[in-house]
């Protein structure tokens, strides 16, 4: 457990110092390209946390990210709101745990789980779409919202502004490790190994005295709390919001990620989400159709081939050495 | 009668047209053990749910404490101070032997025993950082005892607590069970009669979901009518 916690802190250490590097072999665009990986990297540490450590799958969880996503363009698009963008950062996070928490209190509480919990998250995820869609005197409907100023605030008298490629790299990079860092703190201790339990036999837990569906509430809401935040810091970079940010192609996606990046690792999802990106840019430039064909083929592939992600190809191929040496 | 710990009052049980339990009373007081035994069907583990207000009796009350316990969260129950063996060992399977005697801890308003201490008791030191998934199934049933320990019950109720052990890990248990005895009150549901001769305390023989005898337990043995039941000549 010590050895799996040293060697988590070494990959952190490692991606972080990549991600200093990065911008003195980077241009401009790159910058951003990787900028905006980076928060559907946070999108995915945020379903990571809540799927990896209570194994119920959420699949609308773009829903949180759409909320959060809307909520700071409503909240900077208008001139009236002061503060507006940390306003809006504040509000985004704010609604997205609300709504998980009205959705997670009947459904955990309800006793509402494993498949039942994902066919009811999918359906939340298609309901907030269509809302956005068809509220356009709020939403500008299927056409979203465009023209949403970039972040910009004070820090004791300087100003921030993240208009500029450096800064909003800087920015979002350091949100996300710091994010990342507070979510594998928190589920690896206490919180984590209770979860953790709950997940192998939540009756069992409860007879212990552990409120489990409080506690599966608390790790939605905070999960969506997280997805809300990466949905602002988007739009924000885009400048633009549209009904697919809360979409189910979104939702699935994320899953994808999770799932390549190695579920329960929280900076697996990150580098799966990068990667994918990454990926679907080279291939959609060499044949647009092509890559959906391929992200399925990935995604079969990575499941039964590496069930634990692409972190796990390392354990994988020192248990195989071990393996051999033993056999010799 | 202030140190009754325990009061089941002629409770019955319906599960639609099966009356599984009908008239039992049950008086458990403070630091008392005892033991329900009968044959498979008699009602056993159906009367354990009931002790621990999992199940809502049709008729009749449970009340632990002078408190009416039925339909309570489990949760809750457990922080009153009642703990459950359950009869297929539920430990946590992907966590340590000492992560799972952690979260018991955890879950308890006021935990005493440290987790080493607890690891002593059903001697499993040796065995703190093996996954419980791994364990022999002998030492499952021990950790789950640890893991009732660890929220330092009032009432520690079990479950067939010997069901596919050894005989040595049997008596073993009963041993374990009698060093624990003057801490707490535990009910014990046992078919093995080794086991319950072995604790030799008050006893209740339950029949198709009715009291057949109760009393110590060499009167219950000596006894021709549960010899008969037991026997499957009634």
């Amino acid at each position: 457990m010590i050895a799996r916690d040293r060697n988590w802190l070494l990959i952190f250490v490692v991606c972080v110092a990549l991600a200093i590097l990065y911008p003195f072999i980077a241009d401009g665009y790159q910058l951003t390209v990787i900028r905006d990986a980076l928060i559907f990297g946070l999108f995915a540490a945020s379903l990571d946390f809540f799927w990896g450590r209570t194994g119920i799958l959420c699949f609308g969880h773009a829903a949180f990210f759409g909320i959060g996503g809307y909520i700071m363009a409503l909240v900077t698009l208008n001139d009236a709101i002061p503060f507006a963008s940390l306003l809006g950062l504040a509000g985004a996070v704010a609604g997205a745990a609300f709504v998980a928490a009205i959705i997670g209190y009947f459904l955990f509480f309800g006793g509402i789980r494993g498949s039942y919990f994902t066919i009811v998250t999918l359906a939340m995820g298609v309901i907030c779409q269509q809302a956005a869609v068809s509220w356009s005197s709020v939403t500008g409907g299927d056409s979203g919202l465009i023209g949403i100023p970039p972040i910009e605030f004070d820090v004791a008298g300087l100003p921030v502004d993240l208009s500029q490629d450096l800064p909003s790299y800087i920015f979002v990079s350091a949100i996300v490790a710091v994010a990342v860092l507070a979510l594998w703190s928190i589920s690896r201790g206490r919180w984590g190994t209770v979860l953790t339990a709950i997940q192998d036999n939540e009756v069992r837990a409860a007879a212990l005295g552990h409120n489990a569906p409080l506690r599966l509430l608390v790790t939605f809401v905070l999960s969506a709390a997280i997805a809300g935040l990466a949905g602002a810091l988007y739009v924000c970079m885009a400048g633009l919001v549209a009904p697919d940010l809360s979409g189910l192609l979104l939702s699935t996606e994320v899953i994808v990620w999770v799932a390549v990046g190695g579920r329960g690792t929280l900076l697996g999802p990150v580098l799966g989400a990068i990667f994918i990106q990454r990926a679907q840019q080279t291939i959609s430039s060499f044949n647009p159709s092509l890559w959906p064909l391929l992200l399925g083929c990935v995604f079969v592939v990575i499941v039964f081939v590496l069930p634990d992600g692409i972190l796990s190809i390392y354990a994988r191929l020192k248990s195989l050495f071990k393996g051999r040496r033993r056999a010799q | 009668m202030s140190d009754v710990l325990l009061q089941a009052e002629n409770v019955g049980i319906r599960f639609g047209g099966l009356q599984a339990l009908e008239a039992l009373d049950l008086t458990v007081r403070d630091k008392e053990l005892c033991c329900i035994i009968g044959p498979n069907g008699a009602g056993k583990s159906t009367f354990l749910n009931v002790l621990t207000g999992t199940l809502r009796p049709t008729s009749g009350s449970v009340r632990f404490r002078g408190r009416d316990i039925a339909g309570l969260p489990l949760h809750r129950i457990a922080r009153l101070g009642i703990a459950r063996k359950f009869q297929i060992p539920s430990v946590f399977p992907s966590l340590s032997v000492e992560d799972n005697l952690k979260v018991a801890r955890w879950g308890a308003p006021s935990p005493v025993r440290p987790v080493a201490e607890l690891l002593e008791l059903v001697a499993l030191t040796n065995r703190a950082a093996t996954l419980a998934g791994e364990l022999a199934h002998g030492q499952k049933q021990w950790l789950e005892i640890g893991m009732a320990l660890a929220i330092e019950p009032r009432l520690l109720l079990l479950d067939e607590p010997t069901a596919g052990m050894t005989p040595q890990e049997t008596l073993a248990t009963a041993e374990m069970l009698l060093r624990l005895k003057g801490e707490f009150s535990i009910v014990a549901v046992e078919h093995d009669i080794r086991f319950v001769r072995a604790l030799n305390c008050e006893t209740l023989v339950l029949h198709q979901g009715r009291r057949l005898r109760s009393g110590p337990f060499h009167d219950i043995e000596t006894d021709e009518m549960v010899r008969d039941v037991y026997l499957g000549r009634r």
